[in-house]
């Protein structure tokens, strides 16, 4: 594996290691993402795919190893030289992480007002479009604790748009959503790539948005890059472990822990 | 003696609140930077005022009123022994405004107000709101945690003046009604002998416990380890921590003011 950086590449990680206590989740981690790619991270569940995004936005930080952004290594940033990355990296969260004393139009404008500058009525006319269109208008008034878990991943999404990002993480954003709803996100996603110009980075198990947008995919096995390449690459792969996990198959060489 | 266990308790006992006291620390220094100068968020504040002073008022006047009667009830069997009914305005209104009065409603404050902020702020921290935050590029301590600690001194400050005058209201009810006594000989009593110095003395100690309980909460609250088991473990950790501070503080603070 090489890591020297083309200059294409928006995003790198190169070599890095974490560990929780005893328990080492990134071992050697090393991969690329190129500038406007929706480039998605699988693995299975407890391999490390939301580890290794929180990293991006100073949420982890690396035990060994270096990240590398636009140009500009970001893995040794104090928490406050990080704020200045935040703004241009969007996170959707697994677990949406919503602010419960809010409505959902709130929550949007919340960024809105902090950094766009807007007043509180704009910033919620604003909030309101944002909602529209991950189809959630509806329930702009609505507080976050008395929504489906689809619908506050929807919600969160617009938020973090709110913030008109450079790079988007996107931490499993299709899981628990119906299939209507999960190829909506999957082409806003990729209208984000295409329209605008924005990178996506996105976690995902689903099949479907994977093999429906993704640019590139990185399979991430026991705590390294165990390929990196195209659709076409994984779905021609003959590797008896990708197979198995795109196949979805309980029988394998793949060995995930507990099991 | 000592067994080695109970020394080694003890010892551990001692670095736990040590290490807490320095983060709690840490936490102050923090909220002071981000004053200097002030960065916080307007609705927040608001919205924290309203519920923590506002929301806190029915509860405080009830039990300010009742702690006014204790008084007088208390100081009634020697005033009727000793004949000293000039002297049950100044013994309540002295107590309640130096001692009983911003200690008694700090109490009560840290297990409305205190113990809600801290489940409050443990369960957004373990449901990954305050990182949710941070990844908004929004810092947490100037957006949730210093409208919280403004918030909770200025409310607790107003609390404690409101509550020392409900309180003097109570006292001269249950002076009139149990102890007979005319309403005219508490007034005379109570002004020709309190001075604004017992008044600020109270509120100094009001302002102080009120950034205690908000300190100690937020910091509870923020650095919650471990899910809902954590969130339990935390409340009452702060609970705890703002019922030794408050004492604590009312002692170094008796000492050292006027
Ligand atoms: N803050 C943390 N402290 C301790 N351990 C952690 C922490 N965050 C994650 N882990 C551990 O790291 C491992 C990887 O977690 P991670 O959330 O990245 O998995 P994942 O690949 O996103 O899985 P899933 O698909 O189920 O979301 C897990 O074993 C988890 O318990
Ligand atoms: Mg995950």
């Amino acid at each position: 594996m090489t890591s020297s950086a083309t200059p294409s590449s928006l995003i790198e990680f190169r070599d890095v290691h974490k560990a929780f206590g005893a328990k080492r989740i990134l071992q050697g981690l090393t991969m690329e993402v190129g500038r406007q790619e929706v480039f998605f991270i699988i693995g299975t569940s407890g391999v490390g795919k939301s580890v290794t995004i929180k990293h991006l936005i100073g949420l982890l930080r690396v035990d060994q190893g270096e990240i590398h952004f636009d140009g500009e290594r970001i893995d040794n940033l104090s928490e406050k030289h990080f704020y200045p990355v935040r703004k241009r990296i969007g996170m959707v969260f697994q677990h949406a992480t919503l602010f419960d004393s809010m409505s959902l139009r709130e929550n949007v404008a919340l960024p809105l007002r902090k950094h766009q500058g807007l007043g509180t009525k704009e910033a919620l006319a604003k909030s309101d479009e944002l909602l529209e269109r991950v189809h959630m208008g509806n329930f702009a008034h609505s507080s976050p604790a008395t929504l489906s878990d689809g619908m506050k991943k929807r919600a969160a999404i617009a938020r973090t748009l709110a913030m008109e990002p450079q790079v988007v993480l996107f931490d499993e954003p299709t899981t628990g959503l119906d299939p209507v709803n999960a190829r909506r996100i999957d082409r806003l996603i990729r209208e984000l790539s295409d329209d605008l110009g924005v990178t996506s980075i996105v976690v995902s198990h689903d099949l479907p948005s994977i093999f429906g947008i993704a640019d590139r995919i990185t399979f991430i096995y026991q705590g390294k890059a165990y390929k990196s390449g195209t659709r076409q690459d994984f779905e021609q792969s003959g590797d008896p472990i990708v197979r198995q996990f795109i196949s979805g198959n309980s029988h394998g060489p793949m060995e995930t822990p507990g099991f | 003696m000592l067994g080695d266990v109970t020394i080694s308790a003890i010892g551990r006992g001692t670095l736990f609140a040590w290490r807490e006291l320095g983060g709690i620390t840490i936490l102050a220094g923090q909220v002071l930077r981000a004053l200097l100068p002030p960065r916080l968020d307007g609705p927040e504040l608001f919205r924290n005022l309203y519920r923590m002073g506002n929301r806190s008022l029915p509860i405080i006047a009830l039990t300010a009123f009742f702690v006014g009667g204790i008084m007088v009830i208390q100081a009634g069997v020697l005033v009727k022994q000793l004949n000293a009914a000039g002297l049950v305005g100044w013994g309540a209104g002295y107590a309640i405004f130096r001692e009983v009065g911003p200690m008694l409603i700090a109490l009560m404050f840290s297990g409305r107000v205190g113990s809600n902020n801290t489940a409050e702020l443990a369960t957004m921290t373990v449901t990954e709101q305050l990182d949710g935050l941070r990844a908004l590029a929004i810092d947490p301590i100037p957006y949730l945690v210093v409208p919280r600690v403004i918030a909770m001194t200025v409310s607790l400050l107003c609390l404690v003046v409101l509550g020392n005058l409900i309180a003097l209201y109570g006292g001269a009810f249950f002076a009139m009604f149990l102890l007979d006594l005319e309403f005219s000989t508490l007034y005379y009593s109570l002004v020709d002998n309190i001075g604004w110095l017992d008044f600020v003395h109270g509120a100094i100690k009001a302002a102080v416990f009120g950034s205690a309980i908000a300190m100690t909460s937020c910091y509870f609250g923020i650095s919650v380890r471990g899910g809902a088991v954590g969130v339990g473990k935390a409340v009452n950790a702060a609970v705890v921590a703002a019922a030794i501070s408050i004492v604590t503080l009312d002692f170094l603070l008796t000492a050292v003011l006027p």
